[in-house]
């Protein structure tokens, strides 16, 4: 089951009219084809995708799951409306609540719950004979934080074996460096009662974290970490969608999109190779198809059908698919949305912003007034 | 749009060997890096409406079929039509610039008698270019000729290509070779899916010939017309032909035309972007996804996945999928062909008259 719904505000205009895991990165990717290849990597066949927010791309963009080997394998699962009303999906434990049903028709022994916007490679087999070794009730994927930030995160705090004593939602004082991804395998059995239980309990907000997991923990249930060590992003604010994408450049990089046993499926259109003009400049950047440079690209993601025209510079920052910089305009530090446009001459962000990474939304033109 | 089906010979054997086409089909030769040559025929199909195409395979179909499959890329998988797979001459009885062989036309009759279109366009695919058939169509139904051929004046001497003398519109008989001004045709007809069953009626004791030589004294009883079209379109025969017209797709007034208003489809592989490390070059050069540059490329057309180290050196040259140009290695006027490891400090050097071809390697 893979949440798919979330708005991702502290996105800010990058998520205006998609929802987060719809959300372009790496220069051909959407955020959501990191768990979807992971499930197909993983050997899952059946994935029920929850939506909610701003779903029209995301659902066109999914198809029959055919772009990650899942050939009719996915379900897209908006709310619904029945004979008693309906309603929105409350929490993320409501949103799998409300398709018992898809679950139940599929009949499987373990659930997986993941998140659709986070960036990750990881074998969910792997965790999955972990849960089964254990023996376990529910297995939550954790990865070590350091202590500093700990407190910003849900952790977990567990013996020797892995087993899970305590769970603490963003504490002060941190007792563990175990940071939950969000991340859950479930005995289907047990997760289907446990969310009809939930789903009774006026008092409950529905949610994994806060509700779920401290009852199980509370019942004596066995719940177990699993331990990844691998490269993971949320790319929750805009800071950090920048940095991220950023991770990808260098001849080292720490998130390395040209891992061979491992690869990343999408369901991108198809463009051209790209083309490089005569006076043209590109210096560490990734370049998607169909992308036109005229001027420089230095050091940036330049995605797919995106063009950079003659003398413009775009240096530190993340063109969208389909962004034009017309012909002497400076992009600096920024992130230019899906078919916006840069002006001719304008300069889009600065050497000096630090962190303050300058951004627009999709199909916006960005003139000289601004 | 009228009803119409397509066929398309891929099946066409080239006078003049070459390691390019030693290993494949001209319709699977990689174009563009990404592309085969296939695709455009196919796209120029469906982009007009057709969804019903057959397929003439030629006897070494590996790479065609790998490449089309069941034709999903060019919404070809379907319950009614879609994309058929026909027979071609067997090796050693086709002939070599054949077009339209007569044999492969009556061997698959049965694919154009089960359809009920009005219309069947044929077409090879040797020929770049994008062109929305329905403009073919419309001329063939307004002039009321039997035929309806694609031509276009000759912009260059071609051996290859094949031309009609034309007389007040009319087509008076078909040659091989064509001369500046001639005309020149694209090797793309349309015409009355019944009229042609009939005319292969006719020729059943010369199904050796190509259907154009066999029309040869009927030109007065079979009226056949000629369509001018004016966009881009280039032939690829040989290693010549293959050579410029990728060159032609470092001029983006050409990509425009076609690539932008009409998509051409091909097998997606969905591979990465492509990655230009620190200290790279490049300029004047198309390269493909997936594709690792430290080194220098320019005035060249770059496959999937092609690595270029640092130090190493790519001009005027087409570099197919999957090869490795190690450091300091020099490569310069030359067509390196699929999976090749051009070691370390090696120079590959033709002459922009004389193209090098290095054939298909190991790696």
């Amino acid at each position: 089951m893979l949440l798919a719904g979330g708005q991702g505000s502290r996105l800010y205009d990058l998520t205006k009219d998609v929802a987060k895991p719809a959300v372009s990165f790496g220069a051909k990717y959407r955020i959501i084809d990191f768990p979807l290849s992971n499930c197909a990597n993983s050997g899952i066949n059946s994935v029920g995708v929850l939506t909610q927010y701003r779903p029209y791309l995301l659902h066109s963009y999914l198809g029959t799951g055919t772009a990650w080997n899942l050939e009719d394998g996915i379900a897209i699962l908006p709310p619904y409306a029945t004979q008693t009303g309906g309603s929105w999906y409350a929490g993320t434990a409501d949103a799998v609540a409300q398709n018992l049903e898809y679950i139940e028709l599929n009949d499987p022994e373990y659930v997986i719950i993941l998140s659709g916007d986070a960036l990750c490679r990881m074998d969910y087999h792997d965790m999955l004979e972990t849960h089964k070794k254990n023996n376990a009730d529910l297995t939550i994927a954790v990865m070590p934080v350091p202590w500093e930030d700990a407190s910003r995160f849900g952790l977990l705090v567990a013996d020797e074996t892995g087993r899970i004593t305590e769970f603490q939602e963003k504490p002060p004082e941190p007792k563990s460096n175990l940071a939950s991804m969000g991340i859950y395998i479930f005995n289907a059995k047990l997760l289907c009662d446990e969310l009809r239980l939930d789903a009774a309990d006026p008092e409950s907000e529905h949610d994994f974290g806060g509700n779920i997991i401290p009852k199980l923990l509370n019942d004596g249930r066995r719940l177990y970490t699993y331990k990844f060590e691998g490269f993971w992003r949320d790319v929750g604010t805009i800071a950090s969608y920048h940095e991220t994408s950023m991770e990808l450049l260098g001849e080292n990089p720490s998130f390395d999109l040209f891992q061979k046993d491992f690869p990343i499926m999408s369901n991108t259109l198809s463009f051209p190779p790209a083309y490089f003009g005569p006076d043209a400049t590109v210096d560490d950047c990734i370049v998607g198809n169909g992308s036109k440079i005229y001027g420089d690209a230095i050091h940036s993601i330049v995605s797919i059908d995106s063009v950079i025209g003659k003398g413009a510079v775009v240096k530190d920052s993340v063109l969208l698919p389909g962004a034009i910089v017309k012909d002497g305009a400076k992009v600096i530090n920024a992130i230019v949305g899906e078919n916006s446009i840069i002006e001719e001459g304008v300069a889009f962000g600065s050497e000096d912003a630090g962190k303050d990474y300058t951004f627009c939304g999709n199909n916006v033109v960005i003139g000289k007034e601004e | 749009m009228p009803k119409a089906i397509g066929l398309i010979t891929a099946n066409y054997s080239t006078k003049f060997p070459s390691p390019l086409t030693d290993s494949r089909p001209a319709a699977s030769l990689p174009f563009l890096g990404r592309y085969r040559l296939v695709d455009f025929a196919l796209s120029n199909m469906v982009n007009c409406g057709i969804r019903t195409v057959g397929m003439v395979m030629p006897y070494n179909y590996r790479s065609l079929i790998d490449h089309v499959g069941s034709g999903r890329e060019w919404e070809l998988t379907r319950k009614t039509g879609g994309l058929f797979i026909l027979p071609g001459s067997a090796f050693g009885t086709s002939r070599t610039g054949s077009r339209f062989l007569l044999r492969d036309l009556i061997h698959n009759k049965v694919f154009l008698e089960r359809d009920s279109a009005d219309l069947v366009v044929l077409s090879t695919a040797n020929w770049v270019y994008s062109m929305d058939y329905n403009k073919l169509f419309d001329a063939h139904l307004a002039s009321g000729a039997d035929i309806t051929v694609l031509t276009q004046a000759a912009k260059d001497k071609d051996v290859d290509v094949a031309g009609f003398e034309v007389v007040d519109g009319r087509v008076k008989g078909v040659k091989h070779g064509v001369v500046f001004g001639d005309t020149a045709f694209l090797d793309c007809f349309v015409m009355g899916r019944e009229k042609l069953l009939e005319i292969l009626d006719w020729f059943a004791a010369t199904d050796y010939l190509d259907l154009f030589e066999a029309l040869a004294g009927e030109y007065e009883r079979v009226n056949v017309q000629t369509f001018d079209y004016e966009g881009y379109a280039a032939p690829v025969f040989n290693k010549d032909t293959y050579f410029k017209a990728n060159m032609d797709m470092l001029d983006t007034k050409i990509t425009h035309e076609l690539f932008s208003e009409r998509p051409v489809r091909t097998k997606a592989h969905d591979n990465q972007p492509g990655k230009y490390q620190p200290g790279c070059k490049v300029a004047n050069s198309r390269v493909s996804g997936s594709s690792v540059i430290y080194g220098t490329v320019t005035n060249s057309v770059l496959g999937r996945g092609v690595v270029v180290e640092k130090g190493a050196v790519v001009n005027n040259a087409i570099i197919m999928q999957g090869c490795t140009i190690k450091s300091g290695a020099v490569i310069e006027n030359a067509i390196i062909d699929r999976n090749n490891l051009v070691p370390e400090g090696t120079e590959l050097r033709g002459a922009p008259n004389a193209i090098l071809v290095k054939e298909k390697g190991q790696a």
